[in-house]
């Protein structure tokens, strides 16, 4: 396994194009989700010089136990940034045909794909490393009355979150197995949400099947989306679901698995 | 002698089109083997069946006795049609990755950079490769494992003369190494000059196969000139002589069965004449590789 995940960080690690891509996400992951709280004193100034007053202490934005909801739904956005980097380095291998010479050196199809699911099994789980990180950080800092129970309430989501982004990775990757052209995968990946949006409100106008609105959730990009609920709304004092909830993991995990073992079985069948 | 390869009523079928039909072949330890036919036989794909990359529509084969997995793969050396690398590492890093998915010692590659002369550039990345330097990183690369089989489609493919030179040359040595080699190539000169043996496919199917010294057996022609008149006449008289043609003044003896030059010559001597000039001429592979395809039709 480990000598598998060595073999692809081998190809990755002298490609200029990974590390741009991957440093980039993390340094726009970690600055944007730290300073939100410098963005909410920035327009707190502007209230002030219109005569209005905004206490952003009032807003626990970056409080323990609302952070960790609040910082992963928001660094989910920036997953599509990491997918794309998954897209290149999948269709990279049908481009240079190196897909084709892994082969014949002796890497079985199954090995190849695997070696693939590992490095976005890394790259998940370094995502949620620098979540924690930033949590922890911004969250001391920022939280008024530091309660340590607080702080493990919430951790679930960062559960949900290395599950929101390993499922992205493995939907990019078989995305990418299907199309093999870097171009038409990055562009069909950024319209996957709409493109299932629009089969969604087709199926399920109101009027024609009132009875099966419950099928959406087991879509897959809905079912990641789903795994942590938009946290934001609470501050408006509406009710927001404030756990992650275990259908939507299960829906979620059900998927990466049929994700991972497309792109093995279609690589399987293929002439290479 | 051990069967390295056996292949059993191999067929691939590409929709209508049959790329490879029902073909038998065997390979044995230490032969270099030529897969010869025109562009389009079927030579790359009954590679890549070998290989692992193409899947056979129906059929068997198996390496050294037992069915083919990718763990008898990393056993072989193969380049098949043309090089391929990532062209943004450099030929070591290149060299270090195979290595790493053979499971071969890295310590190899120092050494089959040495043989395909390639380590003043190692460190340059693979784009910035000439197509000679491409295709000798290739070699390098299936030589990586020390493989017991070489298996190489077209190496001097769109080579210059001296580059299909160099490896030719890198051929032969790694078959003095008493490695097994498949070659597969249109290039009959150059399957005649390093193989021993060689099977001819078309359209898919086999035509011939057998060993390389055979080709020069049978019927021989002679290329004989004298200064004598008398020299057409005592041609005719000879009784080895099938048929005689004169071509820019020499004349073009061809043999009867069981009949060689040193039997002609013995027979001009004894008549008196001397030669001037006097050559043997074995058939070429080119000359039967085309009298296989014609039996063909």
């Amino acid at each position: 396994m480990l000598h598998l995940l060595k073999i692809d960080l081998k190809k990755m690690t002298s490609y200029r194009t990974f590390w741009v891509i991957c440093g980039l996400y993390f340094i726009t992951l970690g600055f944007s989700t730290a300073s939100g709280m410098e963005i909410l004193k920035w327009i707190a100034s502007k209230f002030e010089d219109f005569g209005s007053s905004l206490n952003v202490n009032r807003i626990p934005l970056y409080h323990f136990p609302d952070i960790w909801q609040n910082l992963i739904w928001f660094s989910g956005l920036f997953k599509l940034v990491l997918s794309i980097m998954v897209v290149i380095s999948i269709t990279n291998e049908y481009q240079y045909r190196t897909l084709r010479q892994n082969i014949i050196d002796g890497m079985s199809r199954f090995e190849f794909v695997l070696s693939k699911v590992l490095t976005n099994l890394l790259l998940s789980v370094m995502s949620v490393g620098m979540l924690l990180l930033i949590v922890m950080v911004t969250g001391l800092i920022y939280t008024p009355e530091l309660i340590w129970s607080d702080i493990l309430v919430g951790t679930e989501f960062l559960l949900a979150y290395f599950i929101e982004i390993f499922a992205f990775l493995s939907y990019a990757l078989m995305l990418g197995v299907f199309v093999q052209r870097s171009g038409l995968t990055i562009v069909l990946l950024m319209l996957s949400h709409m493109i299932e949006a629009i089969i969604k409100v087709n199926l399920f106008r109101e009027s024609l099947n009132p009875s099966i609105g419950w099928l959406k959730q087991f879509f897959p990009l809905e079912s990641i989306t789903n795994l942590v609920p938009l946290p934001f709304a609470r501050y408006a004092f509406q009710e927001i679901q404030d756990y992650v909830s275990i259908t939507a993991v299960a829906i979620a995990l059900g998927w990466t698995f049929l994700f991972n073992y497309f792109s093995y079985l279609k690589l399987k069948k293929a002439d290479i | 002698m051990e069967t390295v390869l056996s292949i059993q009523k191999l067929t691939k079928n590409f929709g209508k089109l049959c790329a490879v039909n029902q073909l038998d072949l065997e390979v044995k330890r230490g032969q270099v083997f030529g897969m010869l036919g025109p562009n389009g036989s079927g030579k790359t794909t009954t590679l890549g069946m070998l290989m692992g990359v193409t899947n056979p529509s129906s059929g068997s084969f198996s390496w050294f006795g037992e069915p083919s997995t990718h763990l008898t793969r990393k056993k072989i050396g193969a380049v098949l049609e043309h090089p391929i690398f990532y062209p943004y590492l450099s030929g070591q890093k290149n060299l270090e990755l195979n290595a790493m998915i053979k499971g071969a010692n890295p310590a190899n590659i120092v050494k089959v950079l040495d043989i395909v002369e390639l380590s003043a550039r190692k460190d340059d990345k693979y784009r910035t490769y000439s197509l000679g330097m491409k295709q000798r990183l290739a070699i390098a690369s299936a030589l990586v494992s020390d493989p017991i089989i070489l298996i190489l489609d077209e190496p001097t493919n769109g080579l210059d003369p001296m580059g299909i030179a160099e490896i030719r040359e890198i051929v032969k040595r790694i078959a003095a190494d008493g490695k097994t080699i498949i070659l597969a190539s249109h290039l009959l000169d150059e399957v005649q000059k390093v193989c021993t043996h060689f099977a001819v496919l078309r359209r898919g199917k086999l035509m011939h196969s057998g060993p390389v010294d055979e080709v020069g057996k049978g019927e021989e022609t002679v290329e004989v000139m004298a200064y004598h008149d008398d020299l057409p006449v005592l041609l005719q008289e000879f009784i080895g002589s099938a048929t005689i043609k004169k071509e820019n003044g020499i004349f073009q003896v061809m043999m009867k069965d069981g009949f060689h030059s040193q039997d002609l010559n013995k027979f001009l001597f004894e008549k008196g004449i001397i030669t001037s000039h006097l050559i043997t001429k074995k058939k070429t592979l080119e000359k039967q590789f085309l009298e296989i395809l014609a039996e063909a039709h």
